[in-house]
């Protein structure tokens, strides 16, 4: 069974009790001055600088390299090597393959922009490992979002990995009724009304029951909601944040000041 | 006056042209544990969604006669405050789990949140519900990860821990071994001597019999019969209308007509039945 | 159809070792249930016979196909599985056609699947239901759909998943008269069941897994008399077979029948 459902690893780190709204304005942060930043070099150095000593002060390095080989590094590999074959910038030719020509100028940029997206994903993978999910929904129903909303993101996270479980047991079923999921294409269009209907079926029932069943606790109670956990918010985290809005500011400021 | 009061009651669920209940009188005592038997079908399930105020307020559909828990009358409350005297647990303990949660404790602790139980009165009531239960081992597991029986007792102990005045249980053992399903029983038991109102469905007639006051037998949306466990359990009127019976009671059943069982009363426990059939 | 297990061991992906050498055969026309406590490995080893899942080590034989190398598609002319929740299987727009499905993914001829469709329509007294949409049923009859979509694909060997859970009395009946039926046609059944007296009243043969292995295998009047050993697993023994028990007969009882022949000596 699914023990593990979301990617939080409880450490006892200098990065976990910080509020979830200082850790995902310090994501956010490390973003936008990545895209900001009027300098190619920023994203490296956030990358070395702030992401990599991060992830070693969560104490989550195995998870986050593991990810980092797992995701991290194919989607920044598949958009360098889009952008190299397809920028159509430069005239310094280093090689080409068939029609495709591959200066210097497409490299670098291709190296840029595979850099910044390697930024974006860690920088949200870091407040994924370090962010339990139920602390971020109560900090944030706290500071005024919806409930419902909250819920919403929080039990599809959690309910997907469930419907997944669900849809290979329907899977067997119907391959046990001698229904061919494996050989031709054809008979595998034709295995997918067998197959998706049921699971639809289903999730219609379970929404209607697992609304009875948060409804019967309470849910949509006029009375001012709680939490199990305290969730601290420190000075330390509101200098954090400001701190981050205005190294975003000054990217941006430096962003039109020297274009 | 009784604690709960359904007087005439007849709904019919929109979109379907026969009343799920037709005609519904029953009145309970405060701390009485009643449980409803009959087929599939007979609207047992009903009864509970009104009992828990989600017919008609969930539900909407058509509704005559009145409905009252506690002096309340369903009808002219509304479901966000009906819920916080009554608390309903059904069968698929799978759909009962709220999803918003990563561990049983947290699950448990969900509507105290939302009631908004101050927080230094939480811990200490989710731990005291869950020794009840007997689930305290289970705490930081996820409720994903648990069996279908271990579910129904988080699903049990998340109402539980509300201290509803009424407890309305659909089936709430189906996926329990024999075990679980005593213990369980004896923590409903204890519960209404505590002064908890229960109505619960079930199929179990032995256990029904070892542990509930009264039974109402529902057969087409109508009562049937009620009465003291041993008394509608045995009754002729069940076994012509399809229902189970406990294998104690069809066997000396058959006993008697071959002159094997002597007694007047037929059994519906083990204990009845050996008292019985002891030469 | 004969079923021959052996030295079977399952490991799933994340190191649970669900059963720990399981050897067993189940002979051609047997009525076989097999009872035990959550998570003892009852559907892990069904699972196996229709190569829905593959042995980590050891091996099945179904007939004379090893499931290792045949298909799941192929093995389901010979193992019809009916799932424990109707539910997860149910998808056409009226029972006929959903009872249909297999006997027609098996490609027999089109008087074949009517024949065997019509058969498997009235074992469950669905006759008069075959224009009518499964999900405007109610569970108790989506269940019999479920039941009559894999007999109807007459499989020499039928394995049903739990089939009394949810049930109400008529029904459990239903499912009996049909395990009866499939008993008198000479199919091996086998069943999971945590009903131990609908176990006690349909099956000659009861097998009691615990933790991944056989706790007991053999006649069932021979397993509910092992009282001690059966709660090792969790599950107790039938109400007829406690009630003998206590009266102090000599026999173990596992029915009416049998209760009532030794109250009468």
């Amino acid at each position: 069974m699914h023990e593990r459902l979301s990617f939080f690893v409880k450490r006892d780190s200098a990065l976990h009790p910080l509020n979830p709204l200082t850790k995902i304005v310090l994501a956010l942060g490390i973003i936008l001055v990545s895209i900001f930043s009027p300098w190619y070099w920023t994203s490296h150095v956030l990358l070395l600088v702030v992401i990599v000593p991060l992830v070693f002060i969560g104490k989550v390095a195995t998870e986050y390299f593991t990810s980092a080989l797992r995701l991290i590094l194919p989607a920044a590999g598949f958009i360098f090597f889009m952008q190299a074959f397809f920028q159509p910038i430069g005239q310094t030719v280093i090689f080409n393959f068939w029609f495709l020509d591959i200066t210097q100028e497409s490299l670098l940029f291709a190296f840029r922009i595979a850099t910044r997206i390697t930024v974006m994903i860690s920088a949200f993978t870091l407040f994924l490992l370090t962010t339990h999910p139920s602390e971020l929904m109560s900090d944030l129903t706290r500071r005024g979002l919806p409930p419902q909303f909250a819920y919403v993101i929080i039990s599809t996270l959690q309910i997907l990995p469930q419907m997944q479980a669900k849809a290979q047991t329907i899977i067997a079923a119907q391959r046990s009724r001698g229904l061919d999921t494996e050989s031709t294409f054809f008979k595998r269009i034709g295995s997918v009304v067998p197959l998706v209907s049921p699971l639809v079926f289903g999730s219609l029932v379970e929404v209607e029951e697992r609304a009875i069943a948060i409804e019967a606790r309470g849910f949509t109670s006029k009375k001012a909601k709680t939490s199990l956990y305290e969730i601290s918010d420190r000075s330390s985290d509101k200098f954090i944040r400001w701190g981050l809005v205005i190294f975003v500011i000054i990217s941006i400021v430096l962003k039109l000041w020297l274009s | 006056m009784a604690f709960i009061n359904l007087n005439n009651v007849t709904y019919k669920y929109p979109l379907t042209k026969t009343p799920a209940l037709q005609n519904i009188n029953l009145q309970v005592n405060e701390g009485e544990f009643v449980a409803i038997v009959g087929p599939n079908g007979a609207g047992k399930s009903t009864l509970c969604y009104t009992l828990a105020g989600f017919v008609p307020h969930f539900f909407k559909g058509e509704i005559s006669g009145t409905v009252e828990v506690a002096g309340i009358d369903s009808s002219k409350s509304t479901l966000d405050k009906w819920v916080l005297n009554v608390g309903l647990a059904f069968q698929n303990p799978f759909n009962q789990i709220s999803g918003a949660k990563y561990t049983v404790f947290e699950e448990i602790a969900f509507g105290l949140e939302n009631t908004g139980v101050p927080r230094d009165e939480m811990k200490p009531r989710v731990e005291e519900a869950m020794k009840l239960t007997d689930i305290s081992n289970l705490a930081d597991r996820s409720p994903y990860s648990l069996s279908g029986g271990q579910q129904q007792r988080v699903a049990l102990t998340s109402i539980l821990v509300m201290r509803p005045k009424l407890l309305v249980l659909d089936e709430p053992t189906s996926q329990m071994d024999p075990i679980g399903t005593r213990e369980v029983f004896g923590v409903i038991r204890k519960m209404a001597e505590g002064g908890m109102t229960v109505v619960m469905v079930e199929h179990k007639m032995e256990w029904i019999a070892n542990f509930a006051d009264r039974v109402v037998a529902l057969k087409d949306g109508q009562v049937l019969m009620e009465g003291k466990p041993n008394e509608v359990l045995t009754s002729e009127l069940l076994v012509e209308n399809g229902f189970g019976v406990s294998r104690y009671t069809s066997t000396a059943r058959e006993a008697k007509k071959q002159g094997l069982w002597k007694k007047e009363k037929l059994p519906v426990t083990l204990d009845e039945a050996v008292e019985g059939f002891k030469k | 159809m004969k079923i021959e297990i052996n030295d079977l061991r399952f490991i799933y992906p994340t190191g649970l070792e669900a059963l720990q050498g399981i050897s067993l055969i189940i002979e051609s026309g047997e009525q076989v249930a097999i009872v035990g406590q959550n998570g003892a490995g009852k559907t892990t080893l069904v699972r196996h016979f229709n190569g829905l899942l593959q042995p980590t080590a050891g091996s099945i034989l179904i007939g004379d196909w090893d499931t290792k190398i045949t298909s799941v598609a192929k093995l389901a002319s010979r193992v019809g599985y009916v799932f424990q929740n109707p539910d997860e299987q149910l998808f056409s727009k009226d029972v006929g056609t959903e009872v249909k499905f297999g006997p027609r993914n098996l490609g027999y001829s089109k008087d074949k699947t009517d024949e065997l469709v019509k058969r498997a329509l009235t074992l469950t007294e669905l006759s008069d239901k075959t224009e009518t949409n499964p999900y405007d049923l109610s569970p108790t009859w989506r269940k019999m759909v479920a039941l009559a979509s894999v007999i109807s694909m007459d499989t020499p060997i039928v394995i049903f998943d739990e089939p009394t859970t949810g049930q109400d009395a008529l029904s459990i009946a239903r499912i009996a008269h049909v395990i009866a039926e499939l008993r008198r046609e000479g199919k091996t059944v086998v069943t999971i069941t945590h009903d131990i007296d609908f176990c006690a009243e349909n099956f000659e043969r009861v097998i009691a897994l615990s933790e991944g292995r056989i706790l007991l295998d053999g006649v069932a009047a021979n397993i509910f008399g092992q009282e001690e050993v059966l709660a090792q697993t969790f599950v107790d023994p039938p109400q007829l077979t406690r009630l003998g028990k206590k009266l102090g007969f000599k026999e173990t009882v596992r029915n009416q029948e049998e209760f009532l022949n030794i109250l009468r000596k």
